[in-house]
């Protein structure tokens, strides 16, 4: 009742205000006239009574501000007054308040991008899952191993003899397959691949997934005794591919050779429980074999494969979960000592991004939030000294309004106003340019990795980008304000606003020398790792990027026996190699720089013994004759394969010259024998080769052993005489003609595969690039800013110099020198601290040294010379200061 | 001439106007008066903490205003206690009364 009455009142205050205000005027008036006639009674005459009542009981106006700042309506009403004017404060200078708001657009708009990734990575839950919060992740641990090597995912008797229905903590445990798989849809004799994910029968009824056009995958499909082949597709690849074709239920696709039935379409939005991957279809973990024709998978006690995840029951715990599966994971050591596993299992909350690696991704994104926040910094001390020249433009406005009864509260209040409006829009326009640039950064991905990442700008992203926004209005508003509201009237009233020297700017030449010591900071880490970037691009792999192509294939998938595998890489070989322009074709198990590997520990025969601790660790590649010819890597001694040792499988090695070095110093290798841990007979070396890069473009030699046996499962690369990418089409052609049903999982020439381990570099280059680029230029900007403000303040004493006899160049000196100075503070803080980030990111650097000289002296001139540049201008006006008319001022 | 209702302590000058306006309805002035007379000039006062006291009374719904000509043929807003004022009064001379007393007991034993 109250509060209605109170709000009632207030509104009917805001809004009749006139009314209102006649009402109170009357009362009041009527109150010091009774007080007056009171005092007239005892004689005075009515001026002096009306004058004793004022002095005793308030004046007039006093009363009446002090009633209406009592109700709350007084709070909005003067903050709506603040808001009017000071849009208007901002329109009298919009190319200042354009400069000021871009420059903090930027800063925002760019932070608000990368937490859009953050929130799409890390924050976002699976979406179309009910309940995600009671999700858990069951993770195998190794606590010998340190970082996401120590963690594995379940085998599948781990999944299906203990884990799934011997905890008390989860409602149920759904698992699925870590790895999508590239899958070939054999569509009526043409083949195309796929991405699927393999989940367990329970997978959709524990989410909670209903299909939209018949069922899920039921637990009865997913019996390892009895496998169904069945899958329900992504509603996505439903509508791309099949047309929405509602009729689709029980008919059959043919995957990997495998004749699966449609039983449902999943839900649009619908895409697992794995960030960045978007499966066109889900089949049964059963049929994994089918799947990836790698026999013994289900009864394999040795591969860790699935995922699993636990919906909590309410009344359980996370830490009670994670004692059971820590219980479950001992038990299968007692029964299974032969498996040596000494491992502990423990639990996560379930986000898009399974748990081991989301400390990569934090680190990643942490990084890169810490850069964008930096420039943001800048913005800010921008804004701040911007807003400081103006506030102390602003001081007799301020002591005017103080003298007419304005707090300090008041004062405030306006002066926040301002700033927390210059930063709302600035939020506002950094919204939209992060709706544009979160893709655009997105694009920088190698189009081989098949990621699809959704960026939405939700309530999460839209909430961080308010707050931003609200905490650098009132960062950079904050000190303006308190300045400002520190008012001494007399002398300001008098006009006596004449600040001696650069003493009196103190707090704005802190936030410039800051300025320059984050910029310092930025510029560094940026060109450290543009330089790395142009060092890793020019870093040679060992093997020609520009002539080459490669397909990746693997006719194992569909279940060809060997003898078909064989004739079919036979055919193919001879096809390319007879398109025009192709200069030669081979086949390697896989290219080097890329996700897969093969070790092993290899030693010289001679040494082999039962003692024997001189065991060499290497990378293995498997190449068929022609390979180095095709890569353009020379033989430096002896000879190729040819395709009877392939055929044969012959035990013959060509060796990189590190290993040729570390087994046989000194001596020629050729001829001699090796052993590989674990294998029989020993392999003769017939050949050299010089190293180039396998694991990463940043490596120490690694020794590498080519061996010419030969799998299902190859990559085809083709060298031409021309641009590689006119041939991309004919060699799919080609594979096409000799068998429809193969399709390549990855076409592309050598250059668009050299994006991949170039990534890390690319995006820390360019993103950084692009952060150092707008720090100098804000910083140029808050340094020309400053340093014209104080030339105009001190216009004055410039004007008593020169009447005095001095020269324009003392003058400029006198100017560049203070701007100078500043920066010279800035770069010593800023070197230091720049010196210290760079160890961070001095993994990621490729053939430059975190300390690299010549990029310490090269930020530091450049922001010297920016300096020098920044102060002309505001020099060459001063030394143009007629002494006459600066004087004449007074 | 010292503004004595600076000692007034936060709230207390609403109780001392409820119990003005429990007597009979008043204009603005004539609480004051009433105030300054039955404090024996203790208190007294000014326009602003009254009218603000005034309106924050009003808008709790503990008193009613009504526009009403002085015997003086003045024109001036009368004040009078609700149902819900009077009850407020009640219940704050009370615990004012236990709060003085208890006071005055801490002060007394030493």
């Amino acid at each position: 009742m109250s509060l209605l009455r109170n709000l009632t009142s207030g509104i009917r205050t805001l809004f009749r205000k006139e009314q209102v205000d006649r009402e109170l005027d009357e009362e009041l008036r009527g109150y010091q006239e009774m007080a007056a006639d009171e005092k007239m009674k005892q004689g005075m005459s009515r001026q002096d009574a009306l004058r004793a009542v004022r002095l005793e009981r308030g004046s007039l106006g006093g009363t009446k501000e002090i009633i209406r700042s009592g109700g709350w309506e007084f709070v909005v009403d003067t903050l709506w007054r603040d808001l009017l004017f000071a849009v208007r404060m901002l329109r009298r200078n919009p190319g200042s308040t354009a400069a000021v708001v871009i420059a903090l657009a930027l800063g925002i708009g760019l932070n608000a991008t990368v937490f859009s990734f953050v929130n799409a990575l890390l924050l976002r839950p699976p979406t179309g899952v009910k309940a995600p919060e009671q999700l858990r992740e069951i993770w195998i641990h190794n606590p010998r191993d340190s970082g996401a090597q120590g963690y594995l995912p379940l085998t599948y008797p781990d999944y299906f003899y203990y884990y799934r229905d011997h905890n008390q903590s989860f409602e149920g445990l759904l698992a699925y397959d870590g790895d999508p798989h590239l899958v070939i849809w054999n569509r009526s004799g043409e083949g195309q691949t796929v991405l699927g994910q393999l989940v367990s029968g329970n997978f959709f009824s524990l989410l909670d997934v209903n299909a939209v056009l018949g069922r899920t995958i039921s637990a009865e499909d997913d019996q390892p005794a009895n496998p169904q082949p069945v899958v329900v597709l992504g509603y996505g690849f439903w509508r791309r591919h099949l047309g929405s074709d509602s009729t689709i239920l029980g008919k059959t696709l043919m995957l990997n050779g495998v004749n699966y039935s449609v039983i449902g379409v999943a839900p649009p939005g619908f895409t697992g429980l794995l960030v960045g991957f978007e499966p066109d279809f889900w089949a049964p973990t059963a049929m994994v074999e089918q799947i990836t024709r790698d026999k013994g998978r289900l009864s394999n006690w040795h591969g860790h494969w699935l995922i699993a995840i636990g919906r909590l029951k309410p009344e359980a715990s996370t830490n009670g979960a994670r004692a059971e599966v820590s219980v479950l994971e001992h038990q299968i050591e007692k029964d299974h000592p032969d498996l040596e596993r000494n491992l502990d299992a423990t639990v996560f909350p379930a986000t898009l991004i399974p748990a081991p690696y989301r400390i990569y991704v934090s680190a990643f994104t942490g990084l890169l939030m810490a850069v964008f926040g930096f420039v943001l910094l800048i913005a800010c001390a921008n804004v701040a000294s911007f807003l400081l020249a103006r506030a102390t433009g602003r001081t007799r406005e301020m002591a005017v309004r103080s003298a007419l009864g304005a707090g300090r509260g008041r004062l405030i209040q306006q002066m926040l106003v301002e700033s927390t409006l210059l930063s709302s829009f600035a939020g506002l326009l950094g919204l939209i340019l992060a709706y544009w640039t979160a893709p655009l950064l997105l694009a920088l991905k190698p189009a081989s990795l098949p990621i699809t990442l959704r960026l939405p700008i939700d309530w999460r992203v839209l909430l961080f980008t308010i707050i931003v926004s609200l905490i650098c209005g009132v960062a950079f508003g904050l000190t303006p304000a308190l300045r400002s509201a520190k008012v001494q009237l007399a002398s300001n009233l008098k006009d006596e606003t004449r600040p001696a020297g650069f003493r009196k700017s103190r707090l704005r030449s802190l936030l410039l020398t800051g300025e320059v010591a984050t910029c310092t900071l930025l510029l560094v880490c940026a060109t450290l790792c543009v330089r790395s970037l142009r060092n890793a691009s020019s870093i040679n792999p060992g093997f020609n990027t520009q002539h080459v192509i490669a397909a990746r294939l693997d006719p194992g998938s569909l279940g060809y026996s060997e003898v078909q595998v064989r004739t079919f890489y036979e055919q193919l070989s001879e096809h390319v190699r007879a398109l025009p322009g192709v200069t030669a074709a081979s086949f390697t198990d896989h290219l080097p720089l890329g996700p897969a590997r093969e070790h092993t520990l290899a030693t010289d025969a001679m040494r082999l013994g039962p003692g024997n601790k001189d065991w060499l660790p290497i990378d293995r590649l498997r190449v068929a004759p022609g390979y180095f010819q095709t890569m353009g890597i020379p033989l430096l001694r002896g000879r190729d394969f040819n395709s009877s040792e392939t055929e044969a499988g012959a035990s013959v090695a060509i060796i990189n010259e590190t290993l040729a070095q570390r087994l046989w110093k000194n001596q020629d290798p050729l001829g001699k024998r090796m052993n590989f841990y674990q294998e029989k007979g020993p392999t003769e070396v017939i050949g050299v080769v010089p190293t180039g890069k396998y694991r990463t473009l940043g490596e120490d030699p690694v020794p590498v052993v080519f061996l010419p046996q030969m799998w299902a499962r190859r990559t085809l690369v083709v060298r031409t005489s021309g641009d590689p990418a006119t041939l991309l089409a004919s060699v799919r052609r080609e594979i096409h003609s000799v068998d429809p049903n193969i399709a390549p999982t990855d076409l592309e020439t050598m250059q668009q595969y050299m994006s991949l381990p170039l990534f890390p570099a690319r995006t820390l280059g360019l993103l950084l690039g692009v952060s150092g680029f707008l720090a100098l230029v804000l910083t140029a900007i808050g340094l020309f800013g400053v340093i014209s403000y104080i030339v105009s303040q001190r216009t004055h004493e410039i004007g008593v110099r020169v009447a005095l006899g001095a020269r324009r160049s003392d003058i400029l000196n006198l100017v560049v020198r203070h701007g100078l100075f500043l920066t010279v503070v800035g770069l010593v803080v800023g070197l230091g601290m720049a010196f210290g980030a760079a160890q961070l990111v001095s993994s990621l650097l490729y053939g430059v040294a975190p300390t690299d000289p010549p990029t310490f002296i090269a930020v530091a001139t450049t922001l010297c010379v920016v300096t020098v540049l920044a102060c002309y201008l505001p020099a060459r006006r001063a030394m143009r200061v007629d002494p006459m008319v600066s004087l004449r001022y007074e | 001439m010292p503004d004595k209702s600076s000692d007034l302590v936060q709230g207390t000058l609403d109780m001392l106007v409820l119990k003005t306006l429990a007597l009979e309805s008043m204009h603005g002035y004539g609480i004051s008066v009433r105030i300054e007379q039955m404090s024996k000039g203790v208190f007294r006062p000014n326009a602003g903490s009254l009218f603000l006291a005034i309106q924050r009374l009003h808008r709790d719904g503990l008193i009613d205003g009504e526009w009403k000509p002085t015997e003086n043929n003045r024109r001036a807003k009368y004040y009078a206690l609700t149902e819900k004022g009077r009850k407020r009064l009640n219940s704050e001379t009370r615990e004012w009364g236990r709060q003085a007393a208890a006071i005055a007991r801490i002060l007394e034993a030493s």
